[in-house]
């Protein structure tokens, strides 16, 4: 049986504003699983940035911090070749672990050993492939940056593996763009690249946020096919971060869907679809608009209300201000994430049953 | 790259036109004759001197020639327009009339293009072809400026390279301890500092550093005035303005140099770094300092007419003969050739920092380059 | 337009920033000072503090203070020859009316000769001349503890010659003594007060001419574009391209001579500063409102307005230069600082304030002083200054941070 490469455990990340602390994250847990493609989806302002971005701690301490209780255990076999001593690791002494494959923390390890996962183990890429790259230096240097850190590659072979990795994530011409600066590139270009950085190193987990969101629709299905190409080629697992369910539909294997800093709901891609069992996430397969539906006449399905400021969480269930099915005990008690079968999990006191949701015919499902 | 160089140069033309206009026009709303030597002389010494710096001209190729103070019989216009005249009430209290006479000069004969003659061949007179100081009448203009230069270029040069690398320095330090004690006392000096005036750092550091340090240390370090050529010499004249010059201009800009790189830090691409597994260190000194060298030269161009500023007060209060403290002599003396030669060779210092600054910074941006 | 601003979100966070609140009142306390002395201008001699009263000695030109450090013997006994000199001038004159003439002339602010008549004071004369001269049989006095009753039985004859001061009076000559005098024996405190005047005048009116002129080229250059841009960036790009100082410079020059120049009024003495500071300091505004224009003018709100057919002043007046306010106060407060700093700095260097003090001159005249290790003029004027200037600081940065944020420097 594998196990997750990444597995993330009542993962709560809290900001310090002027109007006092606010927790953005709150209590997110889930797996990831060498190879596979976690979608993590919500609105905007949910949470799914930070999330990601607690994973890597590219948070700035100065205004924000993970809780105490939350633990990011990351795994890899190559870790025990690392010279520096994670700060806090779990040598398995079950019997039943029998690989030896140690696990850190990566929710509290020390700066300098985050630098050696940053990269190598973990790469992130970003949703603003215009502001991302830095605008005065050639981007053959930038990809040669990551390697410089994290291989012992000399000059010339650092080269080589740029281009290389430039052919890779299809950049036409690659010996002659590696000498260009981020501006003479389009933002297609600019986010392979940006891949081309996160890959360079073979990293086992690969974050990627909102990675198509600022580029046009065409564009948007080649980076797709691109991340989904290079994942079977290298068997890097994906964390894909994105408000467009169609994306989602595309590539991941399991989505996590995320509400006011919560996951309120997390299943197999095609069950999750097919038959939502969250109200919330029923009525955002339902606000998508169908190619070659005829909608005429019909206003589009919207949510109604507003998520709430997280200054200001109603009690109990979050979701229950813009519930269809709202009852007493949703504004009295927050319900768990519980077990829906499948493997699925959801946090409701009425889930919907399948027969409910599954009127719902997606078109955008595989 | 050179194309882009020709173009900075063709744009600032027409500014230091506008410039040398603008200077010498506000230079003649008041007779410079008359507000040098007074009212109780001759009408010959006036008309003498008038004649002598070419006053006697049309300043623009349109010009009016009153009666009362005639053009140069050899200059002649091309053709009149029109004519007017005024009234005015004397100040024994009889009327006067004047008469006036609009013409269309050649562009060779007017003060206005003459001079700009003149500052193209940087030409402010020779021994055969004296162009002198109304002040000191034997004193050429040309050799004044050529004199007073190497004092002014000792004083601001270093005053400038320390400032800014000092600031810089400061700022990065700051930004990077952003939040911390030391963030905080360096930024509480700094506007403590801001908030004195130059000349109270001045007056003061000149006390402390001449006076003072001689009392303390029972030799001279810093001479509290004057000024001796040589290289030799620079400690004890130069040395002690540029220490004020630094300390002066370090307040400001290591609050400008700190509020870029708090920006910068914010910027994507510094995480894009990080996710990179770069260290603090290599963010700070290679990512952002070179993104930062835009505002950075922005910034010391922007510097540039602060430290004349202060060199003129620094020259004035030193009594170092800099071209500073020589303007500023030759504006109490109202020595006319003076001030108009000076204003305008600072101008042209100035705009062509401008285009040097322009030419840097396509060096660092290489969006500015390629477009 | 300023209800606008009032109401925006800026005016609370401004307003919850404590430090900005503190420097305003104190900016307050500067204005209330300020407009007292301007009462001397138009009530002189009855209330506020008139040029006059500036710029007569109050007593020796013997810099130190009256309180804090106790002047030294030798001092003393300067102090008490100074008014034994002056005393013996004036009597001079065999003639009993000159005499009394001359007695009158001795006045120092609120301090008056004796009402006694001219022979009572020549014995107090001679009686402290001949107190004076067991003085000189010390070699020094500031070491020598048997001289220090004498020094006091020679004060005590001195005190003789003038009236008895009480009450108001009194508070008036300790305020005006408080902080000693300068070469020409005028009061430093004195000067110092009316130079907040100077100060903020010159501050108030440049600002406001910049931020006027700039925001109308700015706005109009921005808005109406073609040939009107054109002129107005020329114009500053121009402008800005001169050396400050030497286009200050050269407009002082060419105020020199005039009516300006002679003026022995302080109000209009002080008009080529204001034009030398104007013709500068509008760049600044004027460059940020034109490019705030430009982003404005492109606003759907402004091409709605621009659809429905309202003019194009109308639209510039009543929609578009309005949100430009938060960036027209900024740059007052900006200028207002630099205006103030400026003045000082041109007035040390003999081109500026030349009727009456100013922080400036009062630098430049402490430097003889400061060699020789007296600090209360200069410390004066540049504590006055300070204060303000760090005020008017925090304030602009709260200003800035309150309405601006995205602002870099």
């Amino acid at each position: 049986m594998t196990r997750p490469i990444l597995n993330i455990e009542h993962l709560s990340t809290c900001f310090r504003t002027d109007r006092g602390t606010v927790t953005a994250v709150d209590d997110v847990s889930f797996d990831v699983f060498p190879g596979e493609t976690v979608g993590i989806v919500g609105e905007s302002g949910c949470g799914k940035t930070v999330t990601s971005k607690s994973i890597m701690r590219l948070l700035p301490p100065r205004n924000s911090f993970i809780k105490p209780e939350s633990r990011i255990w990351f795994r890899t076999p190559s870790l025990r070749a690392e010279p520096s001593e994670p700060s806090r690791t779990d040598a398995p002494t079950d019997p039943s672990h029998a690989e030896k494959v140690p696990r850190i923390d990566l929710a509290h390890a020390d700066e300098r050993f985050l630098r050696g996962i940053r990269g190598k183990h973990i790469a992130m890429i970003f949703q603003e492939p215009m502001t991302s790259l830095n605008p005065v230096f050639k981007i053959g240097w930038q990809i040669e940056e990551a390697l410089k850190y994290h291989t012992q590659l000399g000059a010339s072979d650092r080269r080589a593996r740029t281009i290389e990795m430039l052919r890779l994530v299809e950049i036409p011409n690659p010996e002659k763009r590696i000498d260009e600066y981020p501006h003479q590139l389009s933002g297609g270009m600019r986010q392979r690249v940006m891949i081309a950085i996160a890959l360079c190193c073979e990293p086992s987990v690969l974050i990627a946020d909102e990675p198509t969101t600022a580029l046009d629709v065409t564009i948007q299905a080649q980076i797709l096919q691109l991340m989904d190409n290079l994942k079977r080629r290298l068997g890097t697992a994906i964390v894909l971060i994105t408000h467009n369910l169609g994306v989602v539909a595309q590539v991941c294997d399991r989505v996590l869907v995320m509400y006011a800093g919560r996951v309120i709901e997390s299943a197999p891609v095609h069950e999750l679809f097919h038959a939502p069992r969250h109200p919330y996430t029923q009525a955002l397969l339902g606000s998508i608009t169908k190619a070659g539906n005829k909608q005429h006449g019909k206003r589009m399905p919207t949510i109604d209300g507003i998520v709430p400021s997280l200054f200001d969480l109603p009690k109990g269930c979050r979701f229950q201000d813009r519930c269809k099915f709202k009852q007493e005990k949703c504004a009295s008690l927050e319900p768990g994430l519980e077990s829906a079968g499948d493997g699925r999990l959801v946090r409701c006191h009425y889930p919907l049953l399948a027969e409910h949701s599954s009127q719902l015919t997606l078109g955008a499902t595989r | 790259m050179y194309a882009y160089i020709f173009r900075k140069i063709l744009y600032n033309i027409p500014v230091y036109l506008g410039i040398i206009l603008i200077m010498m026009a506000a230079l003649r709303v008041n007779d410079p004759v008359a507000a040098y030597i007074g009212k109780n002389v001759t009408p010959e010494s006036i008309a003498l001197k008038r004649h002598s710096m070419g006053l006697d001209r049309p300043f623009l190729p349109i010009a009016t020639e009153s009666e009362s103070q005639p053009f140069d019989p050899n200059v002649k216009p091309w053709f009149r327009v029109g004519s007017y005249v005024t009234t005015h009430v004397g100040s024994d209290g009889v009327k006067r009339t004047t008469r006036h006479a609009v013409g269309i000069y050649s562009p060779g004969n007017t003060q206005y293009f003459e001079f700009l003659w003149r500052i193209a061949r940087l030409d402010f007179g020779t021994k055969d072809k004296p162009y002198n100081s109304w002040q000191y009448e034997s004193e050429n203009v040309g050799e004044k400026l050529r004199q007073a230069i190497p004092p002014t270029v000792k004083v601001t040069v270093p005053t400038l390279i320390l400032t800014s690398s000092v600031a810089i320095f400061v700022g990065m330090l700051s930004a990077y301890f952003r939040g911390t004690w030391l963030d905080r006392t360096l930024m509480f000096f700094v506007v403590l500092g801001m908030s004195v005036s130059v000349v109270v750092f001045i007056v003061i550091g000149q006390t402390i550093g001449s006076g003072g340090l001689k009392e303390l240390l029972g030799f001279e370090v810093f001479a509290s005035s004057g000024y001796e050529p040589g290289i030799r010499n620079w400690i004890t004249y130069c040395a002690l303005p540029v220490i004020i010059g630094v300390v002066v201009g370090i307040g400001y800009d290591t609050r400008f140099y700190r509020a870029v790189m708090v920006e910068e830090t914010s910027r994507d691409y510094i995480t894009t770094a990080i996710a990179k597994g770069a260290t603090k260190r290599k963010i700070m000194f290679v990512h952002m300092l070179k993104n930062a060298m835009i505002p950075v030269i922005t910034r010391i161009m922007i510097t540039i007419p602060f430290l004349v500023t202060g060199s003129i007060v620094m020259e004035y209060q030193f009594r170092i003969p800099g071209m500073g403290k020589l303007l500023i002599d030759a504006l109490s003396n109202k020595d006319f050739p003076i001030i108009q030669t000076f204003s305008a060779v600072f101008a042209l210092i100035f705009i062509v920092t401008n285009i040097l600054t322009d030419v840097l910074y396509a060096l660092v941006d290489p969006r500015v380059r390629l477009s | 337009m300023l209800t606008r601003l009032f109401k925006s979100r800026g005016v609370g966070k401004f307003l919850r920033n404590r430090l900005a609140v503190g420097a305003l009142v104190i900016i307050g306390m500067y204005a209330l000072v300020g407009g007292f002395v301007v009462l001397g201008d138009v009530f002189p001699g009855k209330a506020g503090i008139s040029l006059k009263e500036v710029e007569e000695p109050i007593g020796p030109p013997i810099n130190f203070p009256g309180f804090l450090e106790r002047a030294k013997p030798e001092k003393r006994a300067e102090v008490c020859r100074f008014y034994i000199d002056e005393f013996k001038r004036a009597l001079r004159s065999r003639d009993p009316d000159a005499r009394r003439e001359n007695l009158k002339q001795i006045r120092y602010a609120e301090r008056i000769a004796a009402p006694l008549e001219p022979e009572a004071l020549d014995t107090i004369r001679e009686n402290a001349e001949a107190i004076y001269d067991e003085l000189s049989e010390s070699e020094n006095l500031d070491t020598d503890p048997a001289m220090l009753p004498v020094i006091e039985k020679l004060e005590a004859e001195c005190a003789k010659f003038f009236a008895p001061i009480t009450g108001w009076n009194k508070v008036k000559h300790d305020l005006r003594w408080s902080l000693g005098t300068d070469r020409q024996g005028r009061s430093n405190f004195v000067r110092g007060i009316y130079s907040i005047k100077v100060a903020l005048a010159v501050g108030l009116v440049v600002a406001f001419i910049s931020v006027l002129i700039g925001t109308l080229l700015g706005a109009s250059a921005a808005f109406l574009g073609g040939w009107i841009d054109h002129a107005v960036v020329w114009l500053y790009s121009t402008l800005s391209s001169m050396p400050e100082l030497v286009l200050l410079a050269v407009i002082v020059y060419a105020f020199s001579g005039t009516m300006f120049d002679r003026a022995s009024s302080p109000w209009l003495a002080l008009i080529p500063v204001y034009a030398a500071m104007c013709m500068e300091f509008w760049i600044g505004p004027c460059r940020v409102i034109r490019g705030e224009v430009m982003k404005i003018k492109e606003l759907e709100y402004v091409q709605a307005v621009k659809a429905v057919g309202f003019g194009r002043m109308y639209i510039l007046i009543k929609h578009v230069v309005p949100n430009t306010a938060h960036l027209m106060f900024i740059n007052f407060s900006l200028l207002l600082i630099a205006a103030i700093k400026y003045e000082v700095v041109l007035s040390f260097l003999g081109l500026g304030v030349k009727v009456g003090p100013s922080w400036g001159r009062m630098i430049q005249e402490s430097t003889p002083e400061v060699i020789n290790g007296f600090f209360w003029q200069i410390g004066w004027a540049t504590v006055l200054m300070f204060v303000l200037v760090l005020a008017f600081n925090i304030v602009a940065d709260a200003l800035q941070d309150a309405f601006d944020p995205k602002h870099v420097g």
